[in-house]
C-alpha cells in the first residue's frame, strides 16, 4: 500500500477554509422560481418505458410458468379460467401486487411476448378486503389498457373495482372506462383442475382449489 | 415505605432481577424513530452532556438476505440483492453480477462496460447528493439538504429513462445490462445535468463546506487515527481521511476504471470535517469522471452477452466454483462472496457492506467523550448504511 501509482489530489484543493460572509450568498435563490411542481394541478413527465403494471396477451399466452420461476417475489401463480363458459386451454399468470417488486424479469423471460408492462404505477385503495382484491389481478390486454390510458392519461390503475364471488369462483373487473370484464376461476397451480371438465359437484371443486391467500 | 434491599429481596423471589441503578450517569436510547439515526439504534451512557460509553444496537432491518438468496435462480438474486444498499442500489448488483460473471468466465461486451461504469457514477454522484442531504439537515442547515435532494432529482430521472425504476433500477445483470442506452437524447440530457450540478457545487461551498459554524461543530470530533482505522477494516472516505491512500477503483481496478482520470483525496486529520470535505471532493471527481465518460462515448455493439445457456432462464446454471468481486461504494469498499455448487440457485451469496466496519465499533470508540450534540454529526461523517450492516 505505500507505492502509491495514482494522483492524489493535493490537500490544499480539498482543504476550505471558513468564512463568515459566504454563508450569506444563500440568500441569492430568494427571488428566483421554485423547481416544485404543483402535483395535481401539473403533470409530471414520466418515462416511456417505466416499470409499471403488467398487461397479458391471453391468446398469446401458453401457460409454460417461466415467469412464476423467475419471479423474486413469488408473486406470480398460474390460474385456470373460463371465460363465458369456455376454458381456456393454458393457465395464465396471476400476479400478486402485494408480493410484486417490478422487476420484470417475468417480461424478459417470456417466450412469447405475451407478458407485457405498462407505465401505469398508481393503485391506492383502503384497507377494506373488497378493495384490496385490486392487488390480486389476471392482467389484461396491452390495448385495452392503452385505450384506457388514453381516456385517463394519468398513470392509475385500469380497473376501478374488482368483485370475487367465493361461492362460483367467478371475478368480475369493472374497468375504468365503465366496461365489464367477467371469467371464472377454475383452479390454481401448473396442473390442470380436477373439476374442470365433470364440474357438477360443488366438493370437489373446493378440493381442487387452493385458498387465495 | 420499603427499602432497596427489600425491594431486590422481593423481586428476585419472584424470578426478576432488579439491576442496581447507577446514580452518576443516564441511559439514552438513540433509537430508530430519531431523525439522525435512520433505523438504526444507539444506546448511550452519558455523565453530563458527554458520553461515557456508546453501544451500537443494530438489526432493525435485518431481513436475512443470505438465506433469502439461496432459495432463489440466479438471475433472480439480483432483484433481491440491490436492497442491501439504499442510497446506492447499483453497487450490490455490479459486485454480484461481476462475481458470477467470474465464475463463468465471460468477458463483459465493451458497450455494455460503458454503460456500466456510467451508471456506477451515477449512483456514486447521487449517493453523495443524498449523504450531503442528510449532513445538512443533521447540522441543520435545511437549505442546502434541500438543493442536494433537488438535484438528486435530476439523476434520478435519468436514471428512470434509461432504467425504468427511479431508485431500486434492477438495470445490471450477470453478462451485461438489461436495457440498452434510450439514444442520444438521453446522452445528451446526462451532459447537461453534469454541467448543471457542477455549475451549483459552489453553492454547497458556501452554505455549508465553507460556513464556520460547520468548522466549529465538526473540526476535531470523531478523531480516528491511521493505525486504528486500519484495524477496524475502515474503507473509503472514511479510511483516506486518515491518511491512507486507498481507492479499489485504482487498487484493483475494474470496469473502465483504468483508462480514466481523476484524483483520490487524501487528507490526514481524521476527524468529521475532513470526510466531509474529502466526500465533498469525491463528487466534483466524480462529476468530473462522468464528464470523460461522454467525452469517451459509448462503444458501439452488443449490450448483453450472447450465450445458449441463457435462454432457459430459471433453469440457467453457472459451474461450481467461488468468486469474490468488490466495488468502490461512496461508504467504502462493497464487496460479495459466491459459491455455486453447479445448481440453478447460488450456494452462498455472502455480502460485505462497508458500514459493518465503521458502523459499530468504530463508532461506539469515536463516540466516547464526545457532546450529545456531536453524536449526530458523527453518525453522518461516517455515512453509515443501517442496511449494509443488517442485511
Amino acid at each position: 500500500m505505500e507505492e502509491i501509482d495514482f494522483k492524489v489530489a493535493p490537500e490544499s484543493k480539498i482543504k476550505k477554509k471558513p468564512s463568515y460572509i459566504k454563508p450569506w450568498l444563500g440568500l441569492k435563490y430568494l427571488f428566483k422560481k421554485p423547481v416544485t411542481i404543483k402535483i395535481p394541478y401539473e403533470k409530471t413527465q414520466i418515462a416511456e418505458k417505466y416499470r409499471g403494471f403488467h398487461s397479458l396477451d391471453w391468446k398469446k399466452c401458453i401457460g409454460c410458468n417461466f415467469c412464476g420461476q423467475i419471479c423474486p417475489a413469488r408473486a406470480i401463480e398460474m390460474t385456470w379460467i373460463e371465460v363465458n363458459g369456455k376454458a381456456e386451454k393454458r393457465p395464465h399468470p396471476k400476479i400478486d401486487y402485494g408480493r410484486c417488486t417490478f422487476c420484470q424479469f417475468c417480461v424478459d423471460v417470456c417466450p412469447t411476448g405475451a407478458l407485457g408492462f405498462v407505465s401505469n404505477y398508481m393503485l391506492t385503495t383502503e384497507w377494506r378486503e373488497e378493495e384490496l382484491l385490486l392487488y390480486d389481478w389476471v392482467p389484461i390486454h396491452p390495448d385495452k389498457i392503452k385505450e384506457i390510458n388514453e381516456k385517463y392519461p394519468d398513470y392509475r390503475f385500469p380497473v376501478s373495482k374488482i368483485e370475487f364471488n367465493k361461492e362460483t369462483k367467478e371475478v368480475t373487473y369493472y374497468l375504468r372506462d365503465g366496461e365489464v370484464f367477467k371469467f371464472r376461476i377454475l383452479g390454481y397451480g401448473v396442473r390442470p383442475p380436477a373439476a374442470a371438465k365433470p364440474k357438477p359437484a360443488a366438493p370437489k371443486t373446493g378440493e381442487a382449489k387452493k385458498e387465495q391467500g | 415505605m420499603v427499602s432497596q434491599s427489600e425491594l431486590i429481596k422481593e423481586a428476585r423471589e419472584n424470578g426478576m432481577d432488579l439491576l442496581p441503578l447507577d446514580k452518576d450517569t443516564y441511559e439514552l436510547f438513540f433509537g430508530p424513530q430519531h431523525m439522525a439515526t435512520e433505523n438504526f439504534s444507539i444506546i448511550l451512557k452519558m455523565d453530563g452532556h458527554r458520553v461515557v460509553k456508546a453501544i451500537a444496537n443494530p438489526g432493525f432491518l435485518h431481513r436475512g438476505f443470505e438465506k433469502l438468496a439461496e432459495l432463489r435462480p440466479w438471475y433472480t438474486n439480483i432483484a433481491l440483492l440491490l436492497r442491501i444498499c439504499v442510497p446506492e442500489p447499483d453497487v450490490p448488483e455490479m459486485i454480484y453480477s461481476m462475481a458470477v460473471e467470474e465464475i463463468m468466465g465471460w468477458e463483459v461486451p465493451e458497450r455494455a462496460q460503458w454503460i456500466r461504469t456510467v451508471v456506477l457514477e451515477m449512483a456514486r454522484v447521487s449517493a453523495y447528493l443524498f449523504w450531503t442531504m442528510g449532513m445538512a439537515f443533521k447540522l441543520g442547515v435545511y437549505t442546502a439538504g434541500q438543493w442536494a435532494a433537488a438535484y438528486r432529482e435530476r439523476f434520478m430521472a435519468l436514471f428512470e429513462e434509461l432504467t425504468g425504476a427511479r431508485v431500486y433500477h434492477i438495470y445490471t445483470i450477470p453478462g451485461g445490462v438489461r436495457r440498452d442506452i434510450p439514444g442520444d437524447k438521453w446522452l445528451r440530457q446526462l451532459k447537461d445535468t453534469v454541467e448543471y450540478v457542477k455549475s451549483k457545487l459552489p453553492d454547497f461551498d458556501h452554505l455549508i463546506f465553507e460556513n464556520y459554524i460547520t468548522f466549529r461543530r465538526m473540526e476535531g470530533i470523531g478523531v480516528m487515527d491511521k493505525k486504528f482505522a486500519l484495524e477496524e477494516g475502515v474503507t473509503g472516505p472514511n479510511l483516506r481521511a486518515t491518511g491512507v491512500p486507498y481507492d479499489v477503483r485504482r487498487a484493483d481496478p475494474y470496469l473502465l476504471y483504468p483508462e480514466l482520470d481523476f484524483e483520490v483525496p487524501v487528507l490526514k486529520e481524521g476527524d468529521a470535517l475532513s470526510r466531509a470535505l474529502i466526500r465533498r471532493y469525491e463528487l466534483e471527481q466524480d462529476l468530473y469522471i462522468l464528464e470523460q465518460l461522454l467525452e469517451m462515448g459509448p462503444p458501439s455493439g452488443p449490450y448483453k452477452i450472447q450465450d445458449p445457456r441463457l435462454k432457459n432462464l430459471p433453469r440457467f446454471k453457472v459451474p461450481a466454483g467461488d468468486a469474490f468481486a468488490h466495488v468502490e461504494s461512496t461508504k467504502g469498499d462493497f464487496g460479495a462472496y459466491v459459491v455455486s455448487d453447479g445448481g440453478n440457485k447460488p450456494y452462498r451469496v455472502q455480502i460485505r457492506g462497508p458500514s459493518i466496519a465503521h458502523g459499530i465499533r468504530v463508532l461506539e470508540q469515536l463516540l466516547v467523550g464526545a457532546r450529545i450534540a456531536d453524536v449526530p454529526v458523527i453518525l453522518v461523517s461516517l455515512d453509515n448504511c443501517p442496511p449494509d450492516i443488517d442485511r
